[in-house]
């Protein structure tokens, strides 16, 4: 591998943090360029370029750490300087530990050469492909919010006990906020995003239709009708509702006895028909590269498999504290120290289309956009359905407006009564249409 | 480099504005115990924004040597001029404004630099065990203490060099309850422009932490309300979110062009005439307010811009373009985070001034209602001025006595309609947006407030 300047410079931050006594280090480089075009109310907004070098300094005095970051090279020095004094300053835990040196099998599919020589120009061209697809689709839609957005990181990582790990990967993201305007009536707001790792598979296109039909289709929406029964969730307010879930299979959490998971592995979390799998080498997934935040390799893990909790995600604190294999979960940038997160989160798809699970609703509530809480303790959520269609004879009625929906996510994933087979990407997640039963709906 | 910034600009054709901006911040997290986060960031970097036919264009760096900046105000203007072949709507220029120059710095008798990192550490360790010492139910604790301190300097072409200081430290403190497997959550903070007294003035962190426990132990025994419509006293602190999630983001003038529900709505009625709503980055009431922001992020000087004047809307907020659009002067809401954010419109502390009824006759005057303080864990709103907030913590009134805790309450509806059943304020006042960000794809530290407020809203509940 030709050597790059961002080994180089997370070398010598190394050494510097060394020379001030630390006697664990590990810094993590992360280079980006970034070249974005906005869109705002139908017509482009502006342009934008971003380069910038980031280096976090982890410093480790016995098992006390600390943590400093710059983007000035100029201040390598003091980085490491606050870094040991941190440790200094903190009281140790056993748990402070560096992962072992580990081989890093490298991932085919996050980098696209071409995207070096990508231009603001094309940027824009792909922010005008989006602008000109809205309004040939309506009229009616206003492209309120959206954006396109190219991306080349660069990251490093290089510890104390030798190890040295560094990816090159490229991103494109793209996203739109719609409404419709009719007269006087305004929609609820869309919300739809894209993306892709490599030039030739951006496709702006599915994701504006989707944002266009979405708010056209809640245009003209009025009250709905209050009952206990079945509704069902678009990938959208799937992720919304069930962030609840990210927060019990944090192994972090576990520690710190805020997961209700905390003693449920080899246990039913949820209906038998749900299996969720997190995946960092998943191909073309927005996540998707060879290492985590602490140059761990990414793997493939079951997290619920037919509704049985198997795994937490792990980073190399809360390995070391469970005393098992880390599972590659540290997230986090160079300005941060490494959390723990998902990478490519998935729920497995169903056998039924999203029509059929439709087709089975007698009275229920198509909810596209969850507007309200989901408490990550209690997992109680209630809030508005946004962008919500009434079901009636397993078909769709009619838009409505101000229902509440209120439930308990935990009671709410044992309850599941469909997943859909058809499958979208929100974010890092790829998620199905779900249907759950026994949710209170309350027309306002 | 402010020497070298104005020389560039001087030497550069067409409208250019340079925003560098020196950061360092320090972010310490104890839980359980245990310290979780220790860290210290230091950034620096340019922001440059160029004008070409009309168009903006936005580059960054961290480049700080003359060629970077040369890099940077090329980037920017070519970054202007891709663009501005296919936009439509064309500024037609900036509005004038008062533009700053001179030094401005933070005001404060107790700077956060006077304090080691040590007895900061030493108060997130101690809140954390004082958290987990004051009630047996308690099975968690996050206490966080971060803080920033910015150099700012402005130059734009048009006349703007400036130097602006600024320090805002926080302080939060989360206590988790269980009960039988029951879980529920405390959550207090604090948040202000200034110094390490500043931060402690209103309530000290002993009172943050015993207030974060106690409703976190209280709500253990709490029920759910039923759900339905109902008189409610908002403390300030609901009041402030009111008004910055509900009602300012929809006078946000590129969210009115947007087609936010304000637009067209200037010189009508909008809420009760009891209410006068303002957004202010001077220093009235509260000389330590989180949103204080001295000069803006186009280098024009700060205001208290009326929305609301007695029910009646009466401005926008506006940055130098909206403002030029709309043919009214800038209210200085032009604001960017750190130096590769590109400057939008943002609020800085949003408030509903008092009116003359004493707080305990605003509360003696319901019969059957709710007493209301603090966002929950959530929130959102809509730009059509729609609401979803979580109730941090909930009480009964009956017969106008406030009464027991009830739990996981939201509420809900739409502000202005919420506003026009105000009818009556309390004469007392407080800020208390507290710690944390406004995000609007960046975060800004912004704060909210205004007196006691009586109206009647949608309390959602948990149906049995």
């Amino acid at each position: 591998m030709r050597e790059s300047n961002l080994l180089t410079q997370c070398r010598q931050a190394l050494e510097l943090a060394r020379e001030r006594g630390a006697d664990g280090i590990e810094v993590f480089g992360q280079t980006t360029r970034n070249l974005t075009s906005t869109i705002e109310k139908n017509d482009l907004q502006i342009s934008k370029s971003r380069q910038e070098t980031r280096i976090g300094v982890r410093a480790f005095l016995g098992d006390r750490v600390g943590f400093a970051s710059t983007n000035d090279l100029t201040k390598l020095e003091d980085a490491a300087t606050d870094a040991v004094i941190l440790a200094k300053a903190s009281p140790g835990d056993p748990h402070n530990v560096l992962p072992e040196p580990n081989g890093t099998p490298s991932v085919d599919g996050v980098y696209d050469p071409t995207a070096e020589s990508f231009t603001t120009e094309d940027a824009v061209r792909y922010a005008i492909r989006m602008l000109e697809f809205a309004r040939s689709m309506d009229s009616r839609v206003i492209v309120g919010d959206g954006e396109f957005s190219a991306e080349i990181q660069q990251r490093a990582v290089v510890n104390s006990s030798g190890f040295e790990v560094e990816e090159r990967g490229s991103t494109f993201t793209y996203y739109l906020l719609t409404t419709a305007k009719e007269g006087e009536r305004v929609s609820n707001f869309d919300f739809q995003f894209g993306a892709s790792r490599i030039v030739s598979e951006i496709d702006v296109e599915p994701v504006t239709r989707r944002a266009c039909e979405n708010a056209l289709g809640s245009l003209g929406a009025e009250k709905g009708e209050s009952f206990k029964g079945q509704i069902l969730l678009t990938p959208s307010a799937v992720h919304q509702i069930l962030e609840p879930v990210l927060t019990q299979i944090n192994a972090r959490n576990v520690l710190r006895g805020m997961s209700r998971w905390k003693d449920s592995i080899g246990t039913a979390v949820a209906a038998p028909s749900l299996t969720w799998v997190d995946d960092g080498r998943l191909p073309g997934g927005i996540a998707t590269s060879s290492f985590d935040r602490e140059g761990v390799p990414h793997q493939r893990l079951t997290v619920i498999e037919s509704g049985i909790l198997r795994s937490f995600l792990h980073n190399t604190y809360t390995a070391h504290a469970f005393r098992i294999a880390n599972t590659g979960h540290a997230i986090g940038s160079a300005g941060s120290l490494p959390g723990i997160g998902p990478t490519n989160l998935m729920i497995l798809p169903g056998d039924l289309s999203k029509d059929a699970l439709v087709s089975e609703i007698k009275q229920g509530l198509l909810v596209s956009r969850f507007s309200g809480n989901s408490d990550p303790i209690s997992g109680d959520f209630s809030g508005v359905a946004k962008g919500a269609h009434l079901i009636k004879n397993g078909k769709i009625a009619r838009p409505v407006s101000g229902s509440l929906i209120a439930g308990n996510v935990f009671e709410a994933l044992k309850n599941l009564s469909g997943i859909s087979k058809e499958r979208e990407r929100v974010f890092n997640f790829i998620y199905p249409y779900l249907r759950l039963k026994d949710v209170s709906v309350t027309a306002e | 480099m402010q020497k070298l910034l104005e020389r560039i600009v001087a030497g550069s054709s067409g409208w250019i504005e340079l925003r560098y901006q020196a950061r360092s911040s320090k972010r310490l997290t104890a839980r359980n115990g245990k310290l979780e986060e220790s860290s210290s960031t230091l950034l620096a970097g340019l922001g440059a924004r160029a004008l070409i036919d009309g168009v903006f264009g936005f580059a960054s760096t961290t480049d700080l040597s003359e060629k970077g900046v040369r890099n940077v105000v090329e980037a920017a203007q070519c970054a202007a001029r891709t663009s501005s072949g296919a936009k439509k709507e064309r500024m037609t220029g900036l509005a004038d404004a008062p533009l700053a120059r001179g030094t401005f710095p933070v005001v404060t008798d107790d700077p956060l630099d006077r304090h080691s990192l040590e007895e900061k550490l030493d108060l997130v360790l101690r809140t954390d065990a004082r958290v987990r010492t004051g009630a047996r139910e308690i099975v968690s604790s996050t206490v966080t203490y971060s803080e920033f301190q910015d150099e700012k300097i402005i130059v734009t072409s048009d006349g703007a060099s400036a130097t602006i200081f600024d320090a805002k430290p926080d302080f939060m403190v989360l206590a988790v309850a269980e009960r039988n497997g029951d879980q529920t959550m405390g959550y207090e903070s604090a948040g202000v422009t200034g110094g390490w007294s500043d931060l402690f003035a209103v309530r000290t962190s002993e009172e943050i932490s015993e207030r974060a426990v106690r409703l976190a132990v209280e709500q253990l025994s709490a029920p759910h309300p039923a759900g339905g419509t109902s008189v409610v006293i908002l403390h300030p602190s609901l009041v402030g979110i009111l008004c910055h999630e509900a009602i300012g983001h929809t006078v946000e003038a590129d969210l009115v062009l947007g087609g936010a529900v304000t637009a067209d709505k200037i010189g009508k009625i909008v809420a009760s005439e009891r209410i006068t709503l303002c957004d202010s980055g001077l220093t009235e009431f509260a000389p330590h307010a989180v949103g204080i922001l001295p000069v803006d992020d186009e280098g024009v000087m700060s205001q208290r811009t009326v929305i609301i004047e007695k029910g009646v809307l009466r401005s926008y907020l506006h940055n130098r373009e909206t403002a030029a659009h709309y043919g009214v002067a800038p209210t200085g809401n032009a604001r960017a985070f750190v130096y590769s954010d590109n400057p939008i419109i943002r609020m800085r502390n949003t408030y509903i001034e008092s009116g003359d009824t004493p707080v305990e006759e605003l509360i003696g005057g319901v019969k059957t209602g709710y007493y209301l303080r603090g966002l929950g864990m959530s929130g959102q709103a809509d730009s059509n001025a729609e609401f979803m907030f979580g109730v941090r913590e909930a009480r009964k009134i009956t017969d106008g006595k406030i009464g027991e805790l009830v739990r996981g309450v939201t509420i809900s509806g739409n502000a202005f309609e919420v506003l026009k059943s105000a009818d009556a304020l309390g004469d007392d006042f407080a800020w208390d947006h507290s710690a944390g960000h406004c995000g609007k794809g960046q975060a800004a530290k912004v704060d909210a407030g205004g007196p006691h407020l009586r109206c009647k809203l949608t309390i959602g509940g948990r149906q049995a």
